[in-house]
């Protein structure tokens, strides 16, 4: 049973990724019929990209690369500083994260389970919503300045800045942290903090020996998976830091467009390598240090009013509240900001914006992106990816955990949907796909809803992967030993024993496929085989035009449609407390 | 939403499902009476205006034939694409190219996408200057010209592009990447075009430390204008045509056309070679460039006619407004400079 599923798993993943993205990478190191590795090479050795590599590789004396690199003068090359961002963006999102998994973990609070399903709102976000709402909060004319104009307290420029990079990757990134954190909490086993608290050990001795060894892997798992975001940003890199701070994915996507495929291929084999290497490090880390559990008898919440007016009752809670100012100015105000610029225009508050959508859905021509259709198709594309990359994601997550050698380099290999170029992926589904294959004559080519839901299951199943596997992992193997001595086949034992154990990270899972499958655009927008079977992001993209507000209108119709598909998919997978 | 509206929704969508995968919403096909026209997305979906409705239901009018649009959305690139991997093209006419496109699509297939355009009805009328390709494949249906657009509330903009280095400007203009934006490469192109190509990229060192800040797209930077990031931005000269619709205070929407020079960037429409109806796609050039349609695609599309005999509202250049010296690079002088000179500028620009 599960060694079918893994075949057809693995049928997917070649069909709809490795194949067609792999048809791109060739050109790297296929130039004119002949194998070659120097289009790489060029691309490492020049120190536009690479920095003082590329200076060294090009032939730049040893003693001068030491001397700069040491001398604070060092260039770090398009790729340098990508990854440099990328760091500061993931410290940024941890920094923002965690505070709030221990609040959403640890605390009971009316509409909490509600504000844990929104978390994941500004992950599906399109860039040009976020820009809009970052603009309006943080630019000159701003929210942040104008608060900050009324306490007297000057006035900051922080757009087109890397500081309004890092801030808009948290944006993005922070949520995931949240997420990931929050579900290996939950799957702490009180019984466990209990014995160490009988056995006389301070509620921070206990915190940081039993349940910190639990959150740590998922901390760093968050971390690595926004590290790869950032390493890959595109859009959002150039509409808030400007050209001077190009990502490596502008120039893979400038030389696509300019049909340098190899140089473009090249660049972004360096891209994937990089991200795969981190994936690959953390993954060795997480193998060796898997804490044992035996079950989930989630840890109780705390009232987030305080019982007693002491020091350490109080302490948290301001820290808490210290980070809802935080949180607030980060998500809410951009999000506030959507929603204002969609209702506004030149002359004050108007609803033709949206106005311009009803026009749209009930007199547009049959040709043209109406709003319902778009709708329709989001959460139709959303469940139905869904349902295929919660059994995908298990079943590799099952199949991974289990110990063998090279186990590491086959869950990095995983991962790749999540870490390959989009611009990559898309011009590969375009060749691969779309334009298909000439098979006994018959060109055989695939597009449409399938491949599109298809194409979104593959680049969601790595995140269930990543939130259920650890918990698999913890899992005592005693437990599906003896369900197997009593007569179950393994995938009962995964169903009734395993999955039940895990279930807020399955939750957890269920939730990042569906949001990477309504965020998503560029698969989409090169599967579709006519003007049928466009989404929400599709749609806003083409209401930009030389009026933003229609664009903005249909934004928000995104926000509010996901956000109530964040609920309806928690409140169905429930909150089991264990057993 | 409740668990039952959920629910119904997802039938519906599943029903969706259904229908796509059997290709029952077909297009792209093309029979003896249908024409495919590929273009750009907001030709057809634009909230302004977009005149592919109208264009549609007029040569359905006129001719005994069905108009489908294609809108792939890598745009032109998608039937670069389709050549190379050997796949036929299922599209009558690319309507949306200008000179750029045409000398990057040339120099990147061995064949020609586009056939000759032959002997097109309306052609003497085009505006001498607007022919922009050689082989005479393009025909152009409109020009646009990039200027700056600045906050007359807020500043004055300078006239010349050394003003635009004054101190007194520093930080106050938008402008795009020339590598993705079209007009973000318009305004680069000027600038060669001012000082040469043994200029420019000194010229955009310095406007580089006087704050320049260059953004992705259009949209982007526009947004950043609108909303106060600084009181210039690079943009289109019809833009108080637009400030006008939405009932803007057109102080806010000024044009400055630097050294009284904008950079013309005409579009063109050009038959493809795998045309299963060549001879519609012709007429339908034809018909694009009639005065009657010439005068629409001015206005809906906002952008200046190519011909000399369009039918235009009297007030059209009241808002519309052109330069005195259009300035413009020909298909001969992009043709192998036009890569260079901005993979030099993206190296210079983002160089760290």
């Amino acid at each position: 049973m599960l060694g079918a599923a893994a075949v057809l798993i693995s049928l997917l993943l070649v069909g709809v990724f490795y194949y067609p993205v792999g048809r791109v990478f060739v050109e790297a190191v296929v130039v004119g019929g002949q194998v070659t590795l120097g289009v790489i090479w060029d691309v490492l050795s020049d120190p536009f990209y690479t920095g003082e590599l590329g200076r060294l590789l090009s032939g730049a004396s040893p003693g001068s690369v030491v001397r700069r690199l040491f001398g604070g003068r060092a260039r770090l090359g398009i790729v340098g500083f990508t990854a440099y961002q990328a760091a500061l963006s993931t410290l940024a999102s941890v920094a923002l994260g965690l505070p709030g998994a221990y609040l959403l973990a640890r605390y009971e609070f009316p509409g909490r389970r509600t504000l844990r399903s929104l978390t994941m709102l500004p992950f599906v976000l399109p860039s040009m919503m976020v820009a809009i709402g970052f603009v309006a909060t943080f630019g000159s004319e701003g929210t942040l300045n104008a608060v900050l104009g009324t306490l007297g307290l000057g006035h900051v420029k922080l757009l087109y800045t890397l500081e309004a990079i890092v801030v808009a990757h948290a944006f993005y990134n922070a949520p995931l942290v949240v997420r990931m954190t929050t579900a290996a909490w939950e799957s702490v086993d009180a019984s466990a903090v209990e014995t160490a608290r009988s056995l006389g050990a301070s509620p921070l001795h206990a915190f940081r020996t039993v349940v910190a060894p639990q959150l740590v892997p998922a901390v760093l798992m968050s971390a690595a998976l926004t590290f790869v975001f950032t390493f890959g940003s595109f859009p959002i890199v150039l509409a808030l830091g400007g050209y001077q701070l190009s990502t490596v994915e502008v120039f893979v996507y400038q030389l696509i467009r300019d049909f340098s495929y190899a140089e473009a291929a090249a660049l972004a084999l360096l891209e994937l390598g990089i991200s795969l290497a981190l994936m690959y490090g953390y993954l060795r880390y997480e193998a060796r240090h898997a804490a044992r559990t035996r079950g989930a008898r989630p840890l109780p919440r705390k009232s987030l009013l305080p019982d007693r007016l002491t020091g350490r009752e109080l302490l948290p809670r301001l820290g808490l509240a210290a980070y809802g100012v935080v949180a607030a100015l980060v998500f809410l105000a951009p999000i506030a900001s959507m929603l204002y610029a969609s209702v506004s225009g030149p002359t004050g508050l108007t609803l033709d914006h949206f106005q311009f959508l009803v026009e749209r859905q009930t007199t547009g021509a049959q040709f043209q992106v109406r709003p319902l259709p778009a709708i329709r198709n989001s959460l139709l594309f959303g469940v139905a990816s869904l349902a295929l990359a919660l059994p995908m994601g298990v079943v590799v997550a099952v199949l991974t955990t289990r110990d063998y050698r090279g186990r590491s380099l086959v869950g990095a290999v995983a991962m790749a949907p999540l870490a390959v170029s989009g611009i990559v992926v898309g011009l590969g589904l375009l060749r691969g796909l779309v334009f298909g294959a000439e098979i006994a004559g018959h060109r055989i080519a695939v597009d449409g809803a399938a491949a599109i839901v298809a194409a979104h299951a593959v680049a969601g199943y790595p995140f269930v992967v990543r939130v259920v596997a650890p918990g698999l992992d913890r899992l005592d193997p005693s437990l599906v030993e003896s369900a197997r001595a009593l007569g179950a086949p393994r995938i009962r034992a995964l169903l009734d024993v395993e999955l039940p154990l895990v279930w807020p990270a399955v939750v957890a899972g269920a939730a990042f496929a569906f949001a990477i499958s309504i965020g998503e655009f560029t698969a989409t927008a090169v599967l579709a085989n006519s003007t049928g079977q466009y989404t929400m992001p599709v749609a806003i993209q083409r209401f930009i035009g030389r009026r933003l507000g229609p664009a903005t209108a249909m934004g928000v119709v995104l926000l509010v449609v996901t956000a109530l598909s964040f609920v309806c998919i928690e409140r169905l997978g429930g909150e089991r407390d264990g057993l | 939403m409740d668990r039952r509206t959920f629910l119904a929704t997802t039938g519906a969508a599943a029903s969706t499902l259904a229908a796509g995968c059997t290709g029952l919403t077909g297009g792209g096909s093309s029979g003896e009476d249908t024409l495919v026209v590929a273009t750009y997305g907001s030709f057809i979906d634009s909230p302004s205006s977009s005149p592919g409705a109208w264009l549609k239901q007029r040569f359905e009018e006129e001719h005994d034939a069905r108009v489908v649009f294609q809108t792939p959305s890598n745009e032109l690139n998608h039937y670069v694409e389709r050549k190379k991997a050997g796949v036929d093209i299922d599209a009558d006419l690319y309507l949306g190219l200008n000179t750029e496109d045409l000398v990057r699509v040339d120099e990147n297939l061995e064949d020609s996408l586009f056939v000759e355009a032959g002997d097109i009805g309306g052609l003497d009328s085009v505006k001498s200057g607007l022919q922009f390709d050689p082989q005479d494949r393009a025909v152009p249906y409109d020009t646009g010209y990039v200027s700056l657009v600045y906050d007359g509330t807020q500043m004055t903009a300078p006239e010349t592009f050394e003003g635009l280095l004054d101190e007194e400007f520093e930080g106050d203009l938008i402008a795009q990447n020339p590598a993705s934006s079209s007009t973000g490469r318009a305004f680069l192109l000027h600038t060669v075009h001012e000082y040469g190509e043994d200029g420019y990229l000194d010229y955009w060192e310095n406007l580089q430390d006087n704050g320049v800040t260059v953004l992705g797209e259009w949209g982007d930077a526009y947004t950043a204008w609108e909303e106060g990031e600084a009181p210039m931005v690079v943009s289109y000269s019809t833009d108080r045509v637009f400030a006008d619709q939405s009932g803007s205070n057109m102080e806010k929407h000024k044009i400055r056309f630097l050294e009284d020079e904008a950079y013309a960037n005409p579009e063109g429409m050009a038959v493809f070679e795998d045309a299963a109806s060549p001879d519609l796609a012709r007429d339908f050039m034809e018909f694009v460039l009639t005065p009657e349609v010439q005068g629409e695609l001015a206005v809906q599309n906002v952008q200046f006619p190519a011909t000399t005999d369009a039918d235009l509202p009297d007030d059209y250049a009241e808002l519309a407004q052109s330069p005195p010296t259009p300035v413009t690079f020909s298909y001969d002088e992009l043709q192998g400079s036009v890569s260079g000179w901005i993979e030099d500028w993206t190296r210079q620009f983002a160089s760290n």
